[in-house]
């Protein structure tokens, strides 16, 4: 494995991406749609990020950059110090807004999916999903269809499916953003156990600003199309999180930071 | 009020209209030549048996291999045009049309194409049935969440493992649909060509009984017809349900709420 030196890099380093001015131009029927604008950012290993922005400014492409599922025209972006010219699931695993599951496979199959695509064993795969099954608490429900699961629990599964490789960086597309408000709350807060029992980078792109604040250690603002990176908060509330700590002035302070940046950018 | 089980309805249908057969004509509302009793089809099925069943083998033939051209032919189009875009937008609107056309007139050209024989009728039944499975798989291909796609590329998926692990399994509920259909149609291609022009099959006696106004032989023609429709679908369904577990699963779901498969499971929160 070439990385596995570059991810000891990363560490003596600290950095588990590396995006350096990077930009992006759609190509468009009367010419280019510029999407990202010089955007960058550097990502600390187990650090969980968040990147808040308006509809369409264009935080899902550099995600989907970050995973290797999109070009970028200029700039360069690192994960643990290479390019990721096309998705590697050994070091990014991407978690998408809608659970994604495959409907005609069990939790187990789902889980397993991206184990089978390298031709591992039932056995060993297995061995591999069992434990994030339970992880992610849902030990028991490992036979079930997805149709079978709720909303939350889908994204448990979706959860265990992008940790089953064990890759240092995990990405999450607006991963709460079809939930009911109660169930998203305690998603966040599974998610946080989850992140610090495994010690994962996490990227999070979310619109709801409480859910910015509560999970992250640092958040990105980003302006609207063409995005840029317009302010950078540093969430410097004590670990674990409680429910508590929303009603703090710290937290409604960053909260409205955030607010004022986006209403500004408009 | 309880609703009364539908199988007891279902049944108790069927037995009605057996019975009906049967005391209509006995008791002179229907003349016997427009429908003859039930028990004078079954005997004349039964001493005639050797008769019907050659010619139920040679119309059962000609469906099998109908249903081959259908379905083969049908999947490999409807891949071909439903998954390239070109073609999709090209020809799609074509096969729509052409799907319209009632292919039973160009039934006479088959014939003096291929004779009278079995060739013309499983040409002739295969192209009918060839529709429905072309547009039910082109659709099946065309419909497939984008999502699904990215989340396996995400996870590394090779091109022909997108195909294999992706597109087929979830296309296949839509592709289902349409085999079914084309089945079908292909057992209504098959008779109608042998009631047009044949020298076999069950539709030829059908036929031929009805010129000589035998009526008895022309209903034991239809029931063996019927019999073996409702065989198909019944197989059909069947099949259907064991490839798409997953589908027919989530119309039982609707009631059931989520529970652990094993006991001692602690049940996730909320979520």
């Amino acid at each position: 494995m070439q990385y596995v030196a570059d991810l000891n890099a990363a560490k003596t380093t600290g950095a588990a991406i590396e995006i350096d001015r990077v930009s992006h131009v759609y190509a468009g029927p009367e010419g280019g749609v510029p999407a990202l604008s010089n955007v960058s950012m550097k990502v600390g290993a187990g650090r969980f990020i968040v990147i808040v922005g308006p509809s369409g400014c264009g935080k899902t492409s550099l995600l989907m950059m970050m995973a290797g599922l999109r070009d970028h025209t200029e700039g360069r972006i690192d994960v643990h110090g290479a390019p990721m010219p096309k998705p590697d699931p050994e070091r990014v695993g991407v978690i998408f807004q809608e659970a994604s599951l495959f409907p005609w496979l069990t939790t187990f199959d789902n889980i397993e999916f991206p184990l089978s695509l390298r031709g591992m064993s039932k056995d060993e795969r297995r061995r591999k999903s069992q434990p994030m099954l339970q992880l992610v608490g849902l030990t028991g429900f490992g036979e079930r269809y997805p149709h079978e699961l709720s909303g939350g629990m889908k994204q448990r599964v979706s959860i265990a499916r992008g940790l089953v490789q064990d890759p240092p960086v995990l990405l999450m597309d607006e991963p709460f953003a079809a939930l009911d408000e109660q169930t998203r709350m305690t998603m966040g807060h599974e998610l946080l156990r989850i992140w610090e029992t495994t010690n994962k980078t996490v990227v999070f792109i979310t619109h709801s600003l409480t859910e910015a604040v509560y999970l992250a250690d640092e958040v990105y603002v980003m302006s609207p199309r063409p995005g840029r990176m317009i302010d950078h908060i540093m969430v410097d509330l004590p670990r674990p999180r409680t429910y508590e700590m929303m009603a703090t002035d710290t937290f409604g302070r960053m909260r409205d930071r955030i607010w004022q940046q986006i209403r500004k950018s408009h | 009020m309880r609703r009364p089980d539908p199988k007891i309805v279902r049944w108790g249908i069927l037995i009605a209209l057996l019975v009906a057969w049967e005391v209509v004509p006995l008791t002179g509302l229907l003349p016997e030549l427009f429908l003859p009793r039930l028990s004078k089809t079954l005997n004349v099925l039964w001493i005639d048996l050797d008769k019907y069943w050659n010619a139920l083998l040679v119309t059962l033939y000609e469906v099998v291999l109908a249903m081959v051209i259908a379905c083969g032919f049908g999947i490999l189009a409807g891949t071909t045009i439903g998954g390239i875009a070109v073609l999709r937008d090209l020809l799609l609107p074509v096969f729509s049309s052409l799907y319209a056309i009632p292919i039973v007139i160009l039934y006479p050209i088959f014939t003096a194409w291929f004779g009278i024989g079995s060739e013309s009728k499983i040409m002739f039944a295969g192209i009918y049935g060839f529709f429905p499975v072309m547009l039910s798989t082109a659709a099946g291909i065309r419909t497939i969440d984008p999502q699904f796609l990215l989340a396996a590329r995400s996870m590394g998926a090779t091109v022909f493992q997108q195909i294999t692990k992706v597109i087929i399994p979830a296309s296949l509920p839509t592709v289902f649909g349409g085999l079914r259909i084309g089945g079908a149609l292909a057992i209504i291609g098959v008779v109608v060509a042998e009631m047009l022009t044949a020298s076999a099959g069950i539709g030829y006696l059908v036929t031929l009984n009805r010129t000589i106004l035998d009526s008895p032989r022309v209903f034991a023609g239809i029931l063996c017809i019927l019999v073996l429709s409702v065989a198909y679908d019944i197989i059909a369904r069947r099949l259907e349900r064991r490839m798409v577990v997953w589908q027919s699963a989530g119309r039982r779901q609707q009631q059931t709420s989520p529970r652990p498969v094993s006991q001692g499971a602690p049940a996730p929160a909320a979520a």
